[in-house]
């Protein structure tokens, strides 16, 4: 997996840093976020891991600028002090249907892009996620793994310095997801943007970030370094002893609502 | 392409209407026009066989022997033209009214909850209702025949255009706002193509309130008109005119739909009940 026609335009490779500190939100008298510190370097790769309702969600609409009503502060860090965009992937592609799939990928560029220069882009950014020829289409003729490719694609168009997924690869199944995570680690390693991930899937989790973090009680519960080389292989020893635990870490953090009630 | 096609045509059939167009070429297409085939031969045949007065009902080979005379004296198109251009007057203000209060209503809060209440209020009232006060203040001029007519297209088209902009996927406008679309822009690419089926869902239903508000409206009070020549037909006993207003009150309605039909195909095409294939 390639991504020639992405690297033809790269002019320079940095992504965002981003710094948060004392983060706090609540809903009404639900606290989720109780002092969130994180520091991310520019071209990082985070995954946030936590339980079901632990707030991850949450902290990636705060750091993607989608919710403006947190405390603490947060700070982004455009390469070279320009300032950035985040753009966000979503567990659900969102791709309008009333657009074909090119002009959903031409989204990504804003209300006013020349019609041209959008086309040229996208037609990039597709030819990246390899559905090239599909660009005339109606995206709902796609599979969901397809869609999501086109969500990428248009998360990736503008060459954002941030990215966060919330769960993006979540409704696909295992082996449409497994090519996604190469996917996203080719793109990932040619753009040098930064990315944040949350998952729930431990092993996608260890197969993509140099970092994860654990997401306990609204704080950073764990902060963990994946030494592993790349491409990472998911059969290794040492790979399935971190998978341990991060699993068993994962399975004793209580999380704020619990799941159940026995 | 024909995979595609097939896969489309085979995963909805509600609407068949759009669909099932090639199937009417083909010798099973005729079994839906048997009946109304066989009723016209009766209803000729009992006719020509002195059982069926023509005071009753005229044979339908009277029915276009009149619609030929009044054609050639010029009265049919007249009246056609008239009872068209009040229809599509009355349609064009409004539905314009309509559409304008369903936007912002749709789009702010303060704009729906100013006025909302009073437009479902007035909902209530038949339109046909209005008729005597409508003569007292307009008397049988053509400002009576517009008011009915918009105030009874008004309100399919104001729920409508409401509805379908309050139902618009959250989802999308948000992912839309997070890339920078907001304002004009973001009605444009997002809201309008979102709410655009329930519209057009609304005007149909418009269509069919703007004949019958007419028809009603010219056959009471009126000096010109389709409604007009079947009621001043019916003075003179000229049953075939009246049968031929009939026939071309039915023929106006059914080519109005089809417009809305075309525009649907047109403007929905990305809708999978609407779409016949691949977008070139
Ligand atoms: N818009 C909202 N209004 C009220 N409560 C919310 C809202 N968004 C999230 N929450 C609450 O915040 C908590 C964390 O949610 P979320 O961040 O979505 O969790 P996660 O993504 O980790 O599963 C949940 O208890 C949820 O009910
Ligand atoms: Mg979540």
């Amino acid at each position: 997996m390639t991504q020639t026609a992405f690297k033809q335009e790269r002019v320079s490779a940095a992504g965002a840093s981003v710094t948060l500190r004392g983060i706090t939100r609540r809903f009404g008298n639900n606290s989720v976020l109780e002092g969130v510190d994180l520091d991310i370097k520019p071209g990082e790769f985070v995954a946030i891991v936590g339980k079901s309702g632990s707030g991850k969600s949450t902290l990636l609409r705060v750091i993607a600028g989608l919710d403006h009503d947190f405390g603490g502060a947060l700070t982004i860090g455009g390469a070279g002090g320009v300032k950035t965009t985040a753009r966000i992937m979503y567990q659900e592609p969102r791709l309008p249907p009333w657009a074909s799939i090119i002009d959903n990928v031409a989204f990504g560029l804003g209300p006013t892009p020349s019609r041209q220069d959008a086309l040229s882009k996208a037609r990039n950014a597709l030819e990246a996620v390899h559905l090239a020829d599909r660009g005339p289409e109606w995206p709902d003729v796609l599979s969901g793994g397809q869609k999501q490719r086109v969500a990428l694609a248009r998360a990736l168009v503008s060459r954002p310095d941030l990215l966060v997924l919330d769960e993006p690869l979540g409704a696909l199944d295992a082996l449409t997801r497994i090519g996604m995570q190469s996917l996203l680690e080719n793109v990932w390693q040619e753009e040098g943007f930064t990315a944040i991930l949350v998952t729930h899937d431990v092993t996608e989790a260890l197969t993509l970030a140099d970092r994860i973090v654990l997401i306990e009680n609204g704080q950073i519960a764990l902060d963990l370094d994946v030494p592993f080389p790349r491409p990472r292989r998911r059969g290794s020893v040492q790979f399935a002893a971190l998978a341990d635990e991060l699993l068993s870490a994962l399975l004793k953090s209580k999380s704020q609502t619990e799941e159940y009630v026995i | 392409m024909t995979d595609l096609a097939l896969r489309v045509s085979g995963k909805r059939v509600g609407r068949g209407g759009a669909l099932a167009l090639p199937s009417r070429l083909s010798p099973k297409g005729i079994v839906p026009w048997l009946l109304p085939l066989t009723i016209l031969i009766v209803w000729q045949a009992s006719a020509s066989l002195g059982q069926l007065p023509a005071s009753i009902l005229p044979a339908p080979s009277e029915v276009l022997a009149a619609a030929w005379r009044l054609l050639r004296s010029g009265e049919l198109a007249t009246n056609a033209g008239v009872s068209f251009s009040r229809a599509a007057s009355g349609l064009i203000v409004g539905g314009t009214i309509a559409f304008s209060f369903g936007l912002s209503n749709g789009l702010s809060r303060l704009s729906e909850r100013a006025t909302d209440t009073t437009i479902q209020m007035v909902r209530n009232i038949p339109n046909l209702a209005l008729i005597p006060l409508v003569i007292l203040w307009f008397g049988i001029e053509e400002g009576a025949k517009l008011f009915l007519v918009s105030f009874g297209v008004f309100f399919p088209i104001y729920i409508n255009t409401f509805h379908g902009i309050r139902t618009v996927d959250p989802q999308l406008v948000e992912m839309a706002r997070s890339y920078g679309f907001s304002g004009f822009a973001l009605f444009r690419r997002v809201i309008l193509p979102g709410a655009l089926p329930s519209i057009l869902v609304g005007l149909r239903y418009a269509l069919g309130i703007m004949w019958l508000t007419l028809i009603v409206a010219e056959t009471i009070a009126a000096q010109s008109g389709l409604g007009y020549m079947a009621m001043s037909a019916r003075e003179f006993m000229q049953t075939d005119v009246v049968v031929l207003a009939i026939l071309i009150y039915a023929l106006l309605g059914k080519v109005a739909d089809s417009a809305v039909r075309v525009i649907e195909r047109l403007s929905l095409s990305w809708h999978p009940a609407y779409r016949k294939g691949r977008r070139a």
